[in-house]
């Protein structure tokens, strides 16, 4: 095994050691579940041999006891199986604290740029169902799992007792049925198991495909062309389907089967000690005997569910694992410096040189920049292509992305700098501002939360909102799950907002215009650059439009990873 | 929600769910014939055995009881792959039924609606229907299979206990609606609370970009514990008030076998029942509520799963109030031609018309831009040309009538907005719903795109993942032109074709349009910038209220 994939696993298991609940709440539920199953197959035993005793018609007193028995087992197994969801249900909803806690502690690093750069959407969702599948280790695999073996333990020891020789058979069906439920099914459904997950992807992609780009397929006559890669993928998805089935529903027949072959060697191993003439076994201790097994079996039944979730569980644990590692890719920034804040007088505000910056897994350096000089309450536009390096730029300046090289802010070298002060003097606007499914007053004033609604307003009628404000019915409505009844536009500007609540320094506009209509990009350019228009404050405008030369100072151009100064008075 | 233990739908959309249920009621029979066959040879056994009668005598039986287990396993493996295949196929029947309500109903459907929306029902939201199907319906029809008969038997054997379980076994659904109703009210209580406070972690981990940039990650850290406590606090108010169901299951289903055995047990000191009679009955009791209690459990499971298909029932009931296509449409597959004459049309999605009437001529030959402020509705106009938008007035080519449903256009190449890529290479976005790829006509349509220097063989990810914004633009460029070339269609409309282009590219794509129109196909442009107005042919300008051409 290689020295990745052993790293792999310790880091699956360190995550699924995150989910179970040691505590409490998580012992008590495991053992109420004993004590449920237990009454249950203590129920069938005792009413058979209540049933057989009588038979032989002693004294009724004789019988007093095991009436008190069933009765009282048949009001445990319902109430100690309450009392089992109730404390496991819990301990697996605190446990889940810990867990997506754990979780955001390791995902902090490595947002935005650890996370991959194209699907982060998707991303996302899937981490947060796999976190929530993280419940099933205690509820679905632990608790049946424990339950069945310390109830068929217990079983097989009381039937030993009675009788040695069913007990043998006994355990050997149970072992049987484990390994055949469990190993054998597993083998047979793993394999479609594995390609479960690859064929549910690619035919969401498929069906994506064609409901996102329905007006497209129906304006060239391709709709069935596109039906048909629906189609295939969900045949393929069928297929694998269905062989999982056939495997996992080997699982339920082997249970059925040494079910019933553990009771008719329960028989074979009875009859003889019971007919004989020096009888060494009772008549209703072959009865109970005889059903014990279908008891235990009844419990033994939720292991193949518990090996299926267990599959699951850990295929979820290892996809975190895979998208959040604990160790931190080197081209990330894990910790800042230390140094206090000290700005040097006179210095620019912001410096670099010799800066190369690289993203993870790539090969190459995705940014060079020889010198950048920006002065306090300078604009400068750096304008590009897309892919030539500008979103880059904005995270290295504010410390998303590691880098080689030399980036003074105020004369302070950053590598020295604590994280945070880096980020209280940079502030970036990103490309797709987040915003969160709350008001519109939470949604500035996470920026600063000292701001007063008078505050809010203002900054809200300087980046151009004040009437969209009124609109909308006040600070208290809410702008949508990730801001849905905003426009793009109105989502820079918000953004814009936050960055001026905080008042940064020097802001980063990292491409405002990217998903705003291009008739409304140069009005919102004026905009929100008028918007920072404070004595002091840097910005840096990151765009591959078309930006009146008007509104900046200074432009600078990249391309191919590489910043080139382009002087103030070139031509358009 | 309604709660209804099969939805009629489910038959009506899916026909394999009939097969399914039939093959699982031939099942349920067998597998009763199984039950009652292994009940009454244990009891043979049991009670020959204390009579006296030795293994010899009783070991038919004991060979019997083994192949009835035999069988019996073999039942249970027919019935898990049955339950498999029939919700697997019964998903890929609802899955391309909607699918085709999709299409029926048109993009304009997609439009109000999210279209990420309806691939997750169509995706996740299927799956429900697993747990559906593998656990609740199976169980569903051995409970009307199997329960009537073991209480008949059981009737017939002892009636006493016959009486015990039919006075019980009501309870059961009975207690289940009763705690399913205060669960629901418990819930719609929490609804709200529970919704916000589960999205509360999606929306952190989105935005925990932006958290850092504002120095909030790690008070965020907090914030998630104390919402995590509050989720597990109301969610635990709401299991305590359902888990009473499975409580009363439970109780209900071991109590009566409680009662059966007590009430046996003490007719058998007294000497007024067999004990064959009594161990055959005992035996019998559980499996008569084994069925409801399974049904009971998964309930729950059922729930979920009948909500996924509902949404999924809804769409392909709205599909089926579409009325078929009346207006007679102009034959697509004829060579038509001439001028595209549009005579006051207005676009109205119910809100009210953005623009004036427009009435305007597209003339072969003729590159026209189409121009006004945002949101004058100009992609409206498009929308109405192509179908998707529901107008009035008339829309003509050469004099024939065009249909306003949204099929494809024969003589019509378009390119929108958005870029709308396929999974492919590029030449397979580039030749679209042509049968046959030409090469040729592909290299040129990217020439004329001003995307010569796109390599027609590299791979498209969905969605145009994996080529920049500006190349996705040309390559659905290039498409409206291989088509317009291809079909010699009368026009070519596009959609702001320059949007994501710097000047330089946006030059070289206008030559191409212009070479295009010289072919003798009317190109339309939408676009507001000053370069492609100066290259127009003729411009009209859409202003709220009356078109004019200038």
């Amino acid at each position: 095994m290689s020295a990745a994939s052993k790293t792999g696993r310790r880091e699956t298991f360190a995550i699924l050691r995150t989910a179970l609940p040691v505590t409490t709440g998580g012992v008590l539920g495991v053992l109420f579940g004993i004590l449920a199953a237990l009454c249950t197959v203590a129920l069938l035993a005792t009413s058979a041999y209540l049933i057989t005793r009588a038979a032989e018609q002693p004294p009724i007193l004789y019988l007093s006891m095991a009436v008190v028995g069933v009765r009282a087992f048949a009001l445990g197994r319902a109430f100690f199986r309450y009392l089992e969801r109730l404390a496991s249900h819990d301990a697996a909803f605190r446990q889940l604290e810990t867990v997506r806690v754990d979780l955001l502690r390791r995902l902090i690093p490595l947002a935005p740029d650890g996370l991959g750069r194209s699907r982060r959407g998707s991303l996302l969702s899937s981490l947060v169902s796999d976190v929530d599948e993280l419940q099933n280790l205690p509820l679905r695999v632990l608790q049946p799992l424990v339950t069945s073996v310390g109830v068929a333990a217990i079983a097989v020891w009381v039937v030993a007792i009675l009788s040695p020789a069913a007990a043998v058979g006994l355990a050997i069906a149970l072992l049987a049925a484990f390994l055949i439920g469990t190993l054998v099914a597993a083998r047979l459904a793993a394999s479609a198991e594995r390609s479960l997950a690859p064929r549910r992807a690619a035919l969401v992609d498929a069906v994506l495909d064609y409901l996102s780009n329905l007006d497209v397929l129906i304006a060239y006559g391709a709709e069935q062309s596109g039906r048909r890669t629906v189609e295939a993928a969900d045949a393929a998805l069928t297929r694998a389907l269905t062989a999982r089935a056939a495997g996992v529903g080997i699982a339920g027949a082997s249970l059925s089967l040494f079910s019933g072959l553990a009771v008719a060697w329960s028989l074979v191993a009875g009859i003889p000690a019971v007919s004989t003439a020096g009888s060494t076994l009772s008549g209703p201790a072959l009865a109970v005997i005889v059903l014990v097994p279908l008891a235990v079996f009844e419990i033994v039944a939720s292991v193949p569910l518990a090996a299926s979730a267990w599959r699951q569980v850990r295929s979820s644990a290892e996809r975190i694992a895979k998208i959040a590692p604990a160790d931190v890719p080197a081209e990330l920034p894990l910790d800042g410096g230390s140094a206090g804040w000290a700005p040097q007088p006179g210095a620019p505000v912001l410096e670099l040189s010799g800066v190369q910056a690289t993203w993870p897994g790539a090969e190459q350096p995705a940014l060079t920049v020889d010198a950048l000089r920006i002065e306090t309450g300078e604009r400068v536009l750096i304008e590009g292509m897309s892919g030539a390096g500008k979103t880059t730029l904005a995270h290295v300046l504010v410390r998303f992305l590691e880098y080689d090289g030399t980036y003074l802010l105020a004369g302070q070298d950053v590598r020295n700098l604590p994280l945070e002060s880096v980020r209280g003097f940079v502030g970036l606007c990103e490309q797709v501002p987040y915003l969160f499914d709350e008001s519109i007053r939470q949604n500035l004033l996470f920026a600063r939360d000292t701001a007063t609604d008078a505050e809010l307003t203002d900054v809200l009628d300087r980046v151009g909102l004040g009437q969209w404000l009124v609109a909308r019915g006040g600070l208290d409505s809410r702008v949508g799950e990730r801001g849905a009844l905003v426009s793009g536009g109105q989502a820079q500007r918000i953004a814009l907002a936050r960055a001026l609540l905080r008042d940064f320094p020097v802001i980063v506009l990292d491409e405002p215009t990217a998903n705003v209509e291009a008739d409304l990009a140069e009005s919102l350019l004026r905009d929100l650059l008028g918007a920072t228009n404070d004595a002091g404050r840097a910005v840096i405008l990151i765009s591959h439009a078309d930006v009146p030369a008007s509104i900046v100072d200074r432009r600078i151009r990249i391309s191919h990873g590489t910043l080139q100064s382009v002087a103030p008075q070139s031509p358009l | 929600m309604k709660v209804r233990p099969l939805d009629p739908r489910l038959l009506r959309y899916a026909v394999s769910a009939r097969w399914f249920l039939a093959g699982g009621a031939a099942l349920g029979l067998a597998t009763t014939a199984c039950i009652l066959a292994f009940a009454w040879l244990i009891t043979e056994c049991v009670t020959g055995a204390i009579e006296g009668r030795g293994l010899t005598e009783l070991s038919p039986y004991i060979g019997i009881l083994a192949a009835v287990a035999l069988l019996r396993a073999g039942l249970v493996y027919a019935q898990d792959l049955i339950a498999a295949r029939g919700a697997a196929k019964v998903k890929s029947e609802l899955r391309l039924g909607v699918l085709d309500a999709v299409r029926r109903l048109g993009p304009s459907f997609l439009a109000e609606r999210n279209s990420a929306r309806v691939a997750t029902l169509l995706g996740r939201g299927m799956d429900a229907l697993d747990d559906y199907f593998s656990k609740y319906l199976p169980q569903l029809i051995l409970t009307v299979i199997v329960t009537p008969i073991v209480v008949f038997v059981v009737l017939l054997s002892d009636w006493v206990s016959a009486v015990f379980i039919l006075v019980t076994l009501p309870l059961i659904p009975v207690f289940m609606v009763l705690i399913g109703w205060a669960t629901q009210a418990v819930q719609r209580k929490q609804w709200s609370v529970l919704g916000d406070l589960s999205s509360g972690f999606v929306d952190t981990l989105g935005g925990l970009a932006t958290l850092k940039i504002f120095g909030r990650e790690f008070r965020q850290v907090k914030r998630m514990r104390s919402i995590t406590t509050a989720y597990r606090v109301q969610t635990m108010r709401v299991l305590r008030i359902s888990f009473l169901s499975s409580f009363a299951l439970e109780l209900a289903a071991s109590l009566s076998v409680a009662l059966v055995a007590v009430s046996i047990g003490l007719r058998l000191v007294d000497g007024s029942l067999g004990l064959s009679v009594g161990l055959f009955v005992l035996l019998l009791a559980p499996e008569a509520f084994l069925p409801l209690r399974q049904v009971g459990a998964n309930f729950h499971a059922s729930a979920e799963g009948v909500a996924a298909a509902d949404d999924a029932f809804a769409l392909l009931d709205d599909a089926r109030k579409i009325p078929a296509d009346a207006t007679p449409a102009l034959d697509h597959g004829a060579l038509v031609s001439g001028v595209l004459s549009l005579r006051d049309v207005t676009v109205d999605y119910g809100e009210g018309a953005v623009a004036a009437p427009v009435s305007v001529d597209f003339t072969p030959g003729v590159l026209t831009v189409l121009a006004g402020p945002s949101g004058v509705g100009k992609s409206s106009l498009l929308a109405a040309i192509l179908g998707f938008a529901p107008y009035s007035g008339s829309v003509s080519l050469g004099g024939h009538p065009i249909s306003s449903s949204a099929t494809e256009r024969g003589w019509l190449a378009w390119a929108g907005q958005r870029p709308s890529l396929s999974m492919g290479t590029i030449a397979d976005n580039v030749a679209l719903g042509s049968d046959k790829v030409d090469l040729g006509l592909v290299g040129r349509a990217l020439q004329l795109a001003a995307a010569p220097e796109l390599d027609p063989d590299l791979p498209v990810g969905v969605g145009g993942a994996g080529l920049s914004g500006g190349q996705a633009q040309r390559v659905a460029l290039a498409r409206a032109i291989y088509r317009a070339l291809d079909r010699r269609c009368a026009v070519l409309l596009l959609d702001e074709p320059s949007s994501a282009l710097d000047h330089a590219t946006e030059a070289r794509l206008l030559d191409g349009l212009a070479a295009v129109a010289r072919t003798g196909i009317a190109v339309v442009v939408v676009s507001h910038r000053q370069a492609v107005i100066e290259r127009a042919d003729s411009v009209v300008r859409i202003s709220p209220r009356s078109a004019v051409t200038v």
